[in-house]
């Protein structure tokens, strides 16, 4: 039987791409698209047309149209509201990462979510690349003898929008960018993250929100890694950025570059040079096993525990900053 | 015409001595090495003179170029410069900061000149950088990483992997990049680091260090003795008005592939790729211009030092867990 979903907000932009999967999804006969809600009814109503569904005036009464389950994709600061919004009308929820700006909503989230019996899927789609997995088989097996140390990156450009209004997002590039990578450390880890080192500024964009942040993570089991999650590439770059992931074990080591699927296209028309990925679309393995775990009522694949932990180390980040040392997790309650 | 004699015939101390023989205002009179037959079987190779001792050198030449193990040149630039000899040492400069101190005071006071051969400077690759950099092609850089490394370091009596010798891939290796970034970017506020160097493993070390420039900019350096795939080397520096990238593995005019490879081994990894100036010529040639002219090279003594610092505060912050920050402050 298709699982009904509901889209609420399509503030951040990867909403498209989850709504595309649920289309894909409907072609399959697994899913269906019943309808958006969106706090700007223009950007709801073009979407709606978009991708052939229904446009619904409020939250409440997407929530009230029969579905069981919604994507939520407001500003990071609205993913609370929303998910208890869901979760009391008993709706699963698949919420955009970060999980949350603080550890207060992240928790509140998940305990809503409890207390109605609603599954929380935290959005970290990297799980589903196809070169993650197969880097995860090989560490698994034990290919690369003992994980020692471990080099990420997820740079990127600097989106705009109220991504770098604080009050809306939560930060800026740290927040933005630390929870893929550090999801993927600890998934491959099977360990957390026990102290936070960071350096953060805002060089490239000179203005009050962070463009620049230089973390180093440290783990339960010892093993140490730094991500680097800044908005530095520049405008003119050929892509987005990147997730990048190097593996040092006591066997040898494994470089991940995630997105370098792609062919190089030189575009005299529009004078650009642009890398135009053909490598698998891992949105479609995110939505997809949402959907299989609402259906079946097996539990999801990443909880919000997971999406709070991974946030949590970004809220150390800028606690580490200000305090310019490192700083131990858990954080307090 | 300046007389040369090389300190060490290990891999830099070979390398250097190319270097020499083509140059047409030096000539190399020869080598010691605390290992006899050692010396003689190089200086065999180059038809020069090997020394029974280093003074017996010290009394035949004007400059050495020290290219032993880190811990021994202090020993050596002390008898150089006490000799009024000019000196060319191979980075890093000392093994602890007072070392280096003492090194500067006794070329200061006999008047030679002493240059650290950091010779990441004569790159073309990170000279360019360097250049652009100052040239604002940029912007005002914001965020800067380099990695460098490959296969763990193999020499003379496995020296790399003592710790008390070497300072592992941070003091030994990543003080290239060190001097370059504060050639480049300017003085380092504080760092922090991890590293394996204290866990002990066999042949593999690996660090990974954050640094904070007093312009602001943050910085990344990979010190890596763990990449059994060769060496390899990039950079990255991005401004608020652009970016400049470079991986060695993509600037490579040569590929060649045989049906069968040889085994490798052997000495520690060098960067390599041809070019018509190479840049050991290339820093021994300023070297030996400046002494020459009678200018400091550009090169200093103190620069070296400054280096050694970064990278002993790297270890320090891996040893302690602790933020390092440079120059004094608490
Ligand atoms: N600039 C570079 O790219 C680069 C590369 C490699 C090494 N280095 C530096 O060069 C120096 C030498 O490194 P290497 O790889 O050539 O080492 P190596 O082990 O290959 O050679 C060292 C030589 O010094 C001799 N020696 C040791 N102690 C001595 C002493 N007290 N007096 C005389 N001879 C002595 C040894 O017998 C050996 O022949 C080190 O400081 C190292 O950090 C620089």
């Amino acid at each position: 039987m298709a699982v009904r979903i509901g889209m609420m907000s399509f503030a951040h932009m990867h909403a498209y791409s989850y709504a595309h999967c649920v289309k894909q999804l409907e072609a399959e006969g697994r899913a269906q698209l019943v309808g958006v809600a969106d706090d700007d009814p223009q950007r709801g109503q073009q979407v709606a047309q978009q991708y052939g569904t229904r446009f619904y005036e409020s939250y409440e009464a997407l929530l009230d149209a029969g579905i069981d389950a919604v994507i939520v994709c407001p500003e990071n600061v609205k993913h609370r509201p929303l998910t208890e919004m869901a979760a009391k009308a008993g709706k699963h929820v698949l919420c955009e990462k970060p999980l949350a700006t603080s550890k207060a909503d992240g928790r509140a989230m998940i305990e809503v979510c409890k207390a109605n019996g609603v599954q929380l899927m935290t959005a970290f789609p990297c799980r589903f690349s196809p070169s993650y997995i197969r880097l995860k088989q090989m560490v698994e097996a034990g290919e690369l003898g003992e994980v020692l140390a471990i080099r990420g990156t997820n740079r990127g450009r600097n989106p705009g929008g109220w991504f770098i209004v604080p009050e809306l997002s939560g930060g800026g590039a740290v927040i933005d960018h630390t929870v893929h990578v550090t999801d993927l450390c600890r998934d491959l880890l099977h360990s957390e993250v026990v102290e936070v080192y960071a350096e953060i500024g805002n060089g490239f964009c000179h203005s009050d929100f962070d463009d620049t942040g230089m973390l180093t993570l440290t783990f339960a089991n010892d093993v140490f890694a730094t991500l680097d999650s800044s908005w530095s590439r520049p405008k003119v770059f050929p892509t987005w950025g990147d997730v990048t992931l190097q593996v040092v074990g006591t066997k040898g080591l494994v470089y991940m570059d995630m997105f370098a699927q792609n062919s190089t296209l030189y575009d005299d028309r529009n004078m650009r040079i642009t890398l135009e990925h053909w490598g698998s679309s891992i949105d479609y393995g995110l939505v997809s096993a949402f959907v299989e775990s609402v259906a079946s009522g097996k539990p999801v694949p990443i909880t919000g525990e997971d999406g709070l932990a991974a946030a949590e180390v970004a809220f150390a980040a800028y606690e580490s900053a200000k305090r310019g040392e490192p700083v131990q997790l858990p954080l307090p309650e | 015409m300046l007389r040369v004699g090389i300190v060490g015939v290990g891999t830099m101390g070979r390398t250097h001595a190319s270097a020499y023989i083509k140059l047409p205002n030096t000539q190399l009179i020869g080598f010691y090495d605390a290992v006899t037959e050692a010396a003689q079987r190089v200086a065999s190779q180059f038809g020069v003179q090997a020394f029974p001792t280093y003074e017996a050198m010290l009394e035949q030449v004007d400059m050495v170029d020290i290219c032993t193990p880190t811990p021994t040149h202090l020993d050596l630039v002390l008898k150089a410069a006490g000799a009024g000899k000019h000196i060319l040492c191979e980075k890093p400069l000392g093994r602890t900061l007072q070392q280096c101190e003492q090194m500067i005071e006794a070329a200061s006071n006999a008047g030679v000149t002493l240059m650290p051969a950091q010779v990441l400077r004569f790159f073309p690759e990170f000279k360019q950088a360097h250049d652009l950099v100052l040239a604002g092609a940029v912007g005002k850089p914001a965020a800067i990483r380099t990695r460098r490394g490959g296969p763990y370091p193999r020499a003379a009596n496995d020296w790399y992997a003592d710790f008390e010798q070497s300072g592992g891939p941070i003091l030994d290796m990543v003080i290239h990049d060190f001097d370059w970034l504060r050639w480049t970017f300017g003085e380092v506020e504080r760092v922090f680091a991890k590293a394996l160097t204290f866990k002990k493993l066999d042949h593999i070390d690996y660090a990974l260090i954050t640094l904070r420039l007093k312009s602001g900019a943050i910085a990344h350096v990979e010190a890596n003795w763990a990449d059994p795939s060769g060496f390899k080397v990039d950079f990255e520096i991005a401004g608020d008005a652009g970016m400049i990238a470079f991986d060695s593995r993509f600037a490579m005019p040569l590929t060649v592939a045989k049906q069968e490879s040889g085994g490798g081994g052997g000495g520690v990894a060098v960067p390599e790729s041809p070019l018509a100036e190479d840049p050991y010529m290339l820093e021994i040639k300023h070297f030996v211009d400046s002494v020459e002219a009678g200018q400091q090279p550009s090169i200093t003594a103190v620069d070296g030092m400054k280096a050694v610092e970064i990278a002993l505060a790297a270890i320090e912050s891996a040893r302690t867990g602790k933020v390092i920050r440079l120059g004094g402050g608490a």
